[in-house]
């Protein structure tokens, strides 16, 4: 497989992903009037992701994460700011040259049943991006993706399944296998834990954690559910009304919070886990 | 019934008519240019099981030449000589398909007897054949206008939803003003557009793509809808993010979500644009003799006395009520389908 | 108020796209009105080719276009060449004619869907309703052309109806009553064809309407109250529902204007249709224009009223309006 990689960066100290100054407007004209509103999906966003990391970035439904999301993962234009993955400028890249970039970022949703074509069976789903991106033959597509079925836990001999015939924790697992597919370095999880029960919640985690130590993959998990990311996050990032209130290690931000919403979003959980202790005392 | 089973046997009903349509020649008894100036507006034979005398015969037969005629008063003589049916007759040579020639017909009776199934027009033509032979010409002109339609809506509705900005306003809004005219009044106002007196093929074509470019305004705008609501969607939004180009996300993710909007829409198209046909021919203005199409066959009920005397010759008008209800059928289970199909 | 100059406007492009579109497609045909005079040997070529340059037929298309947008304003709307007059009269009595048909039609038809389809949906589901859907499906599918050759059989053959024409013989000697019963006799068998050949489409989307009003929240909210059944409908679905059927309204002219062709001609009507019909055959060209822009007229005017009654019934429009 003939694949250009930028220079591979084994330094932990230098980021693997460098966020500055991004924002995105979007403008809205009203009907029958010339009147113009800008409405800040995010603004003022910085932060950085280190090779093996995992950043959490936790806000309300609503707060423009996933729009951000979409910018990291090259589908949408930011406004403002700047992107740098690995010390290379993401925006100054025409769309010719961002072609190989893909390959190094991949965005997992949090619907698995929208993010899957319904008329596609599961292995040609996990060969896509292969297909797309041009690497190998048909029966070696077909290879790499029975083997991503096994990492994530997937019965290979399930390669000509519609996703329908899967379980939402399954589908997750197959939009995984997908992202994987490229060897990205980030992987970007919007809210992608939302929309299972617990079980599957924590089996998911814990696949998350496998991949994470086996390719040291780097994570940026946004979330509106406090208490699940910090079991596996690294860092944090608080949002809050598009900007960014707080950011710190994990630790840092359970032992001392400042900000109000984070003290807020803290004592929310606190407060459910003290009910749940109090209950089974 | 479900609607798989309505949508199973509706199809079944229409490929086999489309099947003995498209072997017109082989099932009908005669050529439809073939005429007999001593039968005109003969009343459909009758076929008969049992002879004058009570016997049965096991072969159907009919009597002589003037058992056809709108006053059967057959001589006592004509009675004893009857003229059995065959099969697999020898007759007229037709084209299968333009390319092979045959000369078997399914069923047929030995001159100088004629089987009109249908009775015959003004100069002693079977109605019958030239009922099969006419489908060949209405129902191709209604399928080829329709998938012209279609063909165009979908780029037209397609380029619409999928780009968006000014494109979609000037093709939305050149798709109303076909909307807005009264399609009939404009299909006229084309056809008033071509010459009267040129080859039928000539003609033949011309009316369909003149129906076909005139209905895609309905169909795009439904494809448009698709292909909005297709784009968005996540997994479309995830092949992008692996570099696929335009062609490929239009080609493998949006268009196949169209399929069903397709499928339904030439389902609904095709008899409307076999009885524009049929209107047009009527009127004078479409596919004229001695091409059979429908619409000549129905001419001469313009006049009174055809119309209050020789009822058989509307025949062919009524035959068109089953059709249409088998087509309506399809294209209503198609409907219920594609409904309950999750996206 | 704004709004509705904008539609008047949008609506003016409209016809004058039409009016171009029209006049374009008719240059494309080779030979005109007097190609069959032409092909005469008994009349000389600088006969036709004076013919030719009289009637403006020689010059080329813009030019002609213009001239024609000229008689428009004048009021003539250029010359029939079959008939030797200006086409504008001849149209204005044939389109009163077809206009007093189409109303007629237009008006019974929604006086018997409008019930029918209310009713329907009200019934949704019961046998009533199916029966009712049977039946609107079975007129659906019988061609239009097949129902009305069907009246002009029941004409001639029984002879209670006139099978042919507006006015009988000696209009004129009637009695004022005696005209309108001439009148209705004759107007008797087009109306029932063009309300028949509409009615079925008509009840199907009247029906689908109320039904999609009477599924909202705040339909059973009502019932919820107690708020008795006939109350529900006719004060607070029908008022909702008013939206889709206004614009439906507008549509309804479009497909009664094509169905009216038909009928006329098959049933003698002196309207637009039947001299539409004989203009295309003898390639009488400015008649042609003339009546594919009546057609229009009448389309986009009946539109236009729509928008209005649209504006006057939905807050929601006006509310849009103010902001």
């Amino acid at each position: 497989m003939n694949r250009e990689r930028l220079q591979s960066n084994r330094n932990q100290f230098e980021p693997l992903l460098r966020v500055s100054g991004l924002g995105k407007q979007y403008v809205q004209r009203r009907a029958f009037s010339r009147q113009k509103i800008a409405v800040n999906a995010f603004q003022d966003i910085s932060f950085a992701i280190f090779p093996g990391k995992t950043l959490a970035l936790v806000g309300e439904s609503g707060a423009g994460k996933s729009s951000l999301a979409r910018c990291i993962a090259l589908l949408e234009r930011p406004s403002a700011g700047g992107i740098e993955l690995a010390g290379q400028n993401l925006l100054a890249l025409n769309t010719k040259q961002l072609f190989p970039m893909r390959r190094e970022v991949q965005l997992i949703f949090q619907d698995p049943s929208s993010a899957l074509n319904p008329r596609l069976t599961a292995c040609e789903i996990i060969a896509e991006p292969l297909l797309i991106q041009g690497e190998g033959a048909k029966s070696q597509r077909r290879a790499r993706a029975l083997q991503l079925m096994d990492q994530v836990g997937l019965d290979p001999a399930w390669e000509r399944k519609a996703p329908l015939e899967f379980s939402g924790g399954q589908r997750q697992r197959l939009a995984i296998a997908r992202a994987l597919a490229l060897g990205p370095r980030l992987l970007i999880l919007d809210e992608a834990l939302s929309n299972l029960d617990a079980a599957n919640q924590a089996l998911i985690l814990k696949l998350l954690a496998e991949l994470q130590a086996a390719h040291s993959l780097s994570f940026l998990h946004i979330s509106h559910d406090l208490r699940l990311v910090s079991e596996f996050a690294d860092d944090v990032a608080v949002m809050y009304q598009g900007r960014i209130v707080e950011a710190k290690s994990t630790r840092k931000l359970f032992a001392s919070p400042e900000h109000y919403y984070t003290k807020e979003l803290l004592a929310s959980v606190r407060s459910v886990e003290s009910i749940l202790l109090e209950r089974s005392a | 019934m479900t609607h798989r089973q309505k949508l199973a046997w509706s199809t079944a009903v229409l490929a086999a008519f489309s099947c003995v349509i498209l072997f017109a020649g082989f099932f009908a008894p005669y050529d439809f240019a073939e005429q007999d100036r001593d039968a005109p507006f003969a009343a459909p034979t009758a076929i008969h099981f049992v002879d004058a005398r009570g016997t049965l015969h096991l072969r159907p037969f009919v009597y002589g030449p003037r058992d056809s005629g709108p006053t059967t008063a057959i001589a006592a003589a004509d009675l004893q000589q009857f003229y059995p049916l065959h099969w697999f007759v020898r007759g007229a040579p037709y084209k299968i398909a333009g390319l092979i020639t045959s000369r078997v017909h399914l069923f047929g009776v030995e001159t100088p007897a004629r089987l009109f199934l249908m009775g015959s027009d003004a100069y002693g033509r079977d109605q019958f054949s030239r009922f099969l032979y006419g489908g060949q010409i209405s129902l191709l002109a209604g399928l080829i206008a329709a998938i012209l339609s279609v063909s165009i809506g979908i780029l037209a509705g397609g380029i619409a939803g999928y780009y968006g900005g000014w494109l979609d306003g000037l093709l939305m809004r050149g798709g109303e003003l076909f909307l807005a005219l009264p399609w009939l009044y404009l299909l006229f106002a084309v056809r008033a557009a071509l010459p009267l007196h040129i080859s039928q093929w000539q003609v033949f074509l011309l009316l369909i793509s003149v129906m076909g470019l005139i209905g895609w305004a309905r169909p795009a705008r439904l494809i448009r809808g698709v292909v909005l609501s297709a784009k968005e969607r996540n997994f479309v939004l995830a092949a992008h993010g692996f570099g696929a180009s335009d062609a490929y996300l239009l080609r493998r993710h949006v268009l196949p979500q169209t399929y069903a909007v397709l499928l339904t829409q030439i389902t609904l198209l095709v008899p409307q644009y076999v009885l524009a046909e049929v209107t047009l021919t009527f009127l004078g203005l479409g596919v004229g003799e001695p091409m059979p199409s429908w619409g000549a066959l129905l001419t001469s009920l313009q006049q009174y006395s055809v119309l209050s005397t020789y009822w058989w010759m509307f025949l062919p008008a009524l035959l068109l009520i089953p059709l249409f209800v088998v087509f309506n059928a399809a294209a209503d289970a198609l409907q219920e389908l594609h409904k309950s199909v999750p996206l | 108020m704004r709004y509705f100059v904008r539609r008047l406007l949008h609506s003016i492009l409209l016809l004058l796209g039409v009016s171009i579109f029209s006049f374009a497609i008719l240059q494309l045909a080779p030979g005109d009105f007097f190609t069959p005079l032409s092909l005469n040997p008994q009349i000389s070529a600088q006969t036709v080719a004076t013919l030719r340059s009289q009637y403006g037929l020689d010059k080329p298309f813009p030019i002609r276009y213009e001239h024609w947008l000229h008689s428009v304003f004048r009021g003539d709307l250029g010359v029939s060449f079959a008939y030797g007059t200006p086409v504008a009269p001849l149209l204005a009595v044939r389109a009163r004619n077809t206009l007093l048909l189409t109303a007629t039609s237009l008006l019974l038809a929604w006086l018997l869907a409008m019930p029918f389809g209310v009713w329907s949906a009200s019934r949704r589901g019961k046998w009533s309703d199916r029966a009712g859907g049977i039946a609107t499906s079975s007129l659906l599918t019988v061609p239009d052309l097949v129902l009305f050759l069907a009246l002009l059989l029941l004409a001639v053959r029984t002879g209670w109806f006139p099978t042919g024409g507006m006015m009988s013989a000696g209009f004129d000697d009637l009695s004022i009553s005696g005209k309108v019963e001439d009148l209705g006799a004759h107007l008797f068998l087009p109306v029932v064809g063009l309300v028949l050949a509409t009615l079925p489409p008509l009840v199907r989307h009247i029906r689908s309407a109320m039904i999609e009003v009477l599924e909202a929240p705040f339909v059973r909210a009502a019932r919820a109250h107690g708020i008795p059944e006939h109350r529900v409908l006719l004060r607070y679905a029908l008022p909702v529902a008013a939206n889709p059927l206004i614009t439906l309204f507008g549509y309804s002219i479009a497909g009664m204007l094509s169905a009216s062709l038909l009928v006329e001609v098959v049933l003698s009507w002196p309207g637009v249709g039947p001299l539409l019909v004989d203009a295309i055959l003898a390639k009488d060209v400015y008649v042609v224009v003339g009546a594919v822009m009546l057609s229009s007229v009448f389309l986009v005017v009946g539109n236009l009223v729509a928008d209005a009654l649209l504006v006057a019934t939905d807050p929601r429009i006006r509310t849009q309006q103010i902001n």
